[in-house]
């Protein structure tokens, strides 16, 4: 049967037929016996069959052999923490879970291996063994944040609400990994690990009363802690002059930046209660202050006591020093005598307060330095106790001793409906005008080619 | 439960981000060229434009959507919006100032007391997480009036939702959950 509109590239006829041969379909030309075209011998599809072979079911389904590798890296991960047999099998199950789901059964190898750690630190804070993200990490020697994105993601797939894991339970585990005991470390540096955890609890429980811990990192301050403890244990001049970076060197850890702030901090809140030690003559300062940790933390709670009755003290007095008004000339003292005899701070807090807010009320709004002091140039009242808590208070995070300047709002806000007319003025300050547009496109073009000459 | 006490809290708005188009194709390089204050990125695709009187940030895109940001209330960011298309329109594109929406708040607020976020998220379980090693704050999710809260143990805390009204609404709801909570501020 002729085909309209086909040649035959050969004569130019376009005389072309449907001859099949051999059951091949082909088009061949009439005149000279060339074939046009012609289709194909077996109707396989291109590039395999439909079905692939693993969806087929001609061989068992074998398990994936990077499921495999993964349970084998959570053993693996399990055995060098050193946790129980209980965990190691909660871990590999929830890793065998988590697989199968569909946001972790495509990622890269590496997330995997993330997913691996994060199995293994779910199943410990579930059967509660402490140990920080930061330790995980570490062993994986990945970035703590993917870390973090790979085990909340988890979490919310698995459905599995985790304990919050405390800094002083982790701080025995995480002391362990410090090698400063006598055989490792040449003596004068050695350190018995029992009393050295035993002093850095101390020191992190102190941390924690402080407002030092809330919000921040684990694996810094307990390093820091660690640190201190072991200058306090024998702090020879030697031990004192010894900086963090070598701490870590002989102690074969990874130094962590922030630790050094965490150091400052802790030494502030130890001199602190240093000042308030009886039997010290000398001044305080952050550097000698490492002497006398250990009777610090001896008696931590008759300092903590004794410092912030002392500091209440102070503020009373400021605020009637600076206060005009007889009135509260009258109550302050009998106020003055109540918080040396009370133990219970909070009450003594809140009656500095009232004093405070009757000064202000009675005040005749001239400058008072008493509500200077507290509102530090805000003139909204009921600002006065968000910010004013930092310095009234003996500790408070430094989020809050320094708070950020908040830009003054201004008062024709109050005006702005939103559909105001906009005069031609105001727009035309947006824009150039036609002489300085060809200027700036001429200094561009200028630009552009000294920097295209340069390079 | 504002009533109960004696000062009402403060929920300063820090953040408004609007959107709306143009309803015009807008030639990115003329607005670089003849427009002050304007960043052009050409490797983004879009031109930064920066208003002074609502201080505000704009992304222009040559489709002609616009999302402002910056701005410190919903009719602020409609000033500033209306500014934006006035100036393009100067410029010469022919501008239909239309579908501007409110997309997103973000408000501070302080409380006059300090919180136990441990206590809190074992409250409002699965609705609050808090994972302390990521992220200081426990976040809560309301999920009716899709707003965001995260709770900071200072007692500050940051909303984020759709509009002003629901910012408003999330902290009341939240403010008796987070008073239960409160740690006295003292030690």
């Amino acid at each position: 049967m002729p085909r309209p509109a086909l040649s035959c590239p050969g004569c130019g006829s376009s005389n072309i037929v449907d001859d099949a041969l051999y059951a091949q379909a082909q088009l061949v030309c009439v005149d000279c016996g060339s074939v046009v075209s012609e289709g194909a011998l077996v109707d396989d599809p291109v590039g395999g069959s439909a079905v692939s072979y693993s969806w087929s079911t001609a061989v068992d389904k074998k398990p994936c052999a990077n499921l495999i590798k993964g349970l084998q890296r959570v053993k693996a991960l399990c055995r060098s923490l050193r946790v129980h047999g209980e965990i190691e099998n909660l871990s590999q199950t929830n890793y065998r879970q988590a697989y199968q789901h569909e946001s972790f059964i495509k990622v890269s190898l590496q997330k995997k291996e993330v997913l691996a750690g994060c199995c293994v630190l779910v199943s410990c804070r579930l059967l509660n063994w402490p140990i920080t993200m930061g330790t995980i990490s570490c062993l994986l020697d990945a970035d703590p944040m993917v870390v973090g994105a790979v085990y909340q993601e988890m979490v919310k797939i698995l459905n599995i609400t985790a304990p919050i894991v405390n800094v002083t339970d982790v701080m025995e585990a995480h002391s362990q990994e410090y090698k400063i005991c006598s055989p490792q470390v040449p003596e004068e540096f050695a350190a018995n690990s029992k009393d050295l955890t035993k002093r850095a609890v101390a020191l992190v429980e102190l941390a924690a009363d402080s407002w030092i811990i809330t919000g921040r990192r684990p694996v810094p301050i307990m390093m820091a802690a660690i640190y201190l403890a072991w200058q306090s244990l024998q702090p020879t001049k030697h031990r004192l002059k010894f900086s963090l970076d070598k701490f870590c060197q002989i102690a074969k850890v990874n130094k962590h930046k922030a630790a050094l702030k965490r150091i400052t901090e802790i030494k502030e809140v130890l001199c602190k209660l240093g000042r308030e030690i009886p039997w010290v003559r000398e001044a305080v300062t952050p550097d000698n202050v490492v002497r006398q940790v250990e009777d610090i933390l001896q008696h931590r709670y008759a300092l903590l006591r004794r410092a912030l009755r002392t500091h209440e003290e102070a503020l009373l007095e400021e605020c009637q020093a600076s206060c005009e008004d007889s009135p509260t000339d009258d109550t302050a003292p009998s106020e003055i005598s109540e918080p040396v005899a009370q133990t219970k701070n909070s009450s003594s807090a809140e009656q500095c307060e009232p004093n405070a807010e009757r000064a202000k009320r009675s005040g005749d709004g001239d400058a008072d330095p008493c509500t200077a002091l507290e509102l530090h140039g805000d003139t909204q009242e009921s600002q006065v106790p968000a910010t004013n808590w930092g310095k009234r208070m003996l500790f408070a995070p430094p989020c809050v001793i320094h708070p950020k300047k908040r830009r003054m709002e201004q008062p024709e806000l109050k005006d702005v409906t939103g559909d105001e007319e906009i005069s031609d003025s105001e727009i035309d300050s947006y824009i150039r005008t036609p002489q300085e547009a060809r200027d700036f496109a001429l200094v561009q073009k200028m630009l552009s080619a000294s920097e295209s000459e340069k390079s | 439960m504002d009533s109960s006490n004696d000062e009402a809290l403060d929920i300063i708005i820090t953040n408004v981000v609007a959107t709306f188009r143009t309803r015009c194709h807008l030639n990115l390089r003329t607005i670089a060229l003849e427009g002050i204050n304007v960043i052009y990125k050409p490797d983004m695709g879009k031109v930064l434009m920066k208003l002074r009187k609502p201080k505000i940030t704009a992304s222009i895109w040559s489709s002609g959507k616009i999302i402002c940001t910056g701005a410190t209330s919903e009719d602020d960011a409609k000033v500033g919006a209306r500014r934006l298309a006035r100036t393009l329109q100067k410029l010469g594109f022919k501008v239909r100032f239309s579908a501007f929406k409110v997309v997103n708040v973000l408000a501070v607020c302080s409380m006059p007391f300090a919180i136990r976020l441990i206590d809190f998220t074992k409250k409002n379980r699965p609705i609050a997480s808090y994972e302390p090693e990521l992220h200081p704050a426990a976040t809560y999710r309301i999920k009716h009036i899709k707003a965001t809260i995260q709770v900071f143990s200072t007692g500050s805390i940051t909303v984020t939702g759709p509009n002003v009204q629901n910012v408003a609404s999330a902290v009341e709801q939240v403010y008796p959950l987070l008073f239960e909570c409160q740690k006295p501020r003292c030690k």
